[in-house]
């Protein structure tokens, strides 16, 4: 039932924000300096949540979602506003993301995943929040990006689909497809993981 | 595998983005499918790790000030110059005000002018010059 309710709520909760951040967008045009501070206010979290799992690295996650805000006050009179503002936001985090790790071209380099040292005795919950990160950090980044917008962002498919700019349909399998990619990669790390434990 | 129709749907069905009659009809199979059940509950994991990180990371404290003054914020925009309007005919005012006390405090309270020791000469017949020690050729002439 929850389920089956959560894209009307979704749509509502859409509308409503997009009318609110469409007012933003206006007043941020017409020269409001502090309406784009509220933007910055309401998406910073988000936009860093989104590099920094993207990119395993939170000096590059901070560069890339500052970036990202900085090319959207420059882009905002060109908005044409057929999408929401934060998916148009997710956009442009996600391809400076993606522009900097085929840059790099080196595996994603994770923060934290040196502190999960066999012998060690980490909580539960840590130990599986350095094996989500490593398993994001060997899946594609597009199929990183699609299931982060979901699972992290809590994107509708329609969002999804302007954000990363292919058809719903090809959200819907690509999704399917970066969830079993990553219970594979997750069950392998965990095999791994046990085995160094033992 | 009888499940492949319903497995495909599993994904959007944990998303909410499928069809209400699709839904029903799926529902009615995970009744009696511990396959699908399964695997809906892996799907369900994938989101709940996902989840669980999503707020490691915390924005730096300088993090607006960066975007800020990149985008020129701090050249006197928003609330900023409205608050420096709203300072500015006040302000004004009293300056205003300053230079006027400033003006009739000069007037009222500076010192009389200096009187002279020696009476003012009365006309310039009076004053014209005569050096003491070279008489006018005309009184010499005269005598």
């Amino acid at each position: 039932m929850e389920e089956a309710l959560r894209p009307q709520i979704g749509l509502l909760r859409e509308r409503a924000e997009l009318r609110a951040d469409a007012d933003l967008v206006s007043a941020c045009i017409a020269g409001d300096g502090d309406a784009f501070r509220e933007l910055l206010s309401r998406y910073r979290k988000s936009a860093l949540a989104l590099a920094y799992q993207m990119l395993g690295n939170a000096d590059d996650a901070e560069d890339i979602s500052q970036d990202a805000f900085v090319k959207v006050f420059q882009a905002l009179p060109c908005f044409r506003r057929e999408a929401a503002f934060s998916t148009w936001l997710y956009r442009i985090v996600t391809n400076l993301c993606l522009a900097r790790i085929r840059r790099n071209r080196a595996p994603v380099a994770l923060d934290s995943v040196g502190e999960l040292r066999s012998g060690e005795d980490p909580s539960r919950r840590v130990t599986e929040a350095l094996l989500t990160r490593q398993v994001l950090s060997q899946m594609a980044p597009e199929l990183r990006a699609i299931l982060l917008l979901r699972d992290q962002l809590g994107l509708s498919y329609r969002e999804i689909s302007s954000t990363i700019m292919v058809p719903v349909g090809t959200v819907r399998s690509r999704l399917s497809k970066a969830r079993a990619v990553f219970r594979g990669l997750w069950h392998e790390a965990t095999v791994l993981e046990e085995a160094a434990r033992a | 595998m009888t499940c492949r129709l319903f497995e495909n749907q599993l994904s959007p069905y944990l998303d909410g983005e499928l069809a209400a009659t699709r839904s029903a009809r799926l529902e009615a199979h995970l009744r009696v499918c511990t396959y699908c059940q399964a695997e809906l509950t892996a799907m369900r994991q994938v989101a709940s790790h996902i989840q669980a990180i999503s707020g490691e990371v915390q924005p730096s404290r300088d993090f607006d000030r960066r975007v800020l003054r990149a985008v020129g914020y701090y050249q006197v925009t928003g609330r900023q110059a409205r608050r420096r309007r709203a300072l500015a005919r006040p302000l004004a005012a009293v300056i205003v005000m300053l230079l006027g006390l400033l003006t009739l405090a000069r007037h009222y309270l500076a010192p009389p002018p200096a009187q002279p020791l020696m009476p003012a000469p009365q006309s310039a017949a009076v004053v014209a010059p005569a050096s003491p020690g070279l008489p006018l050729p005309a009184d010499h002439d005269r005598r």
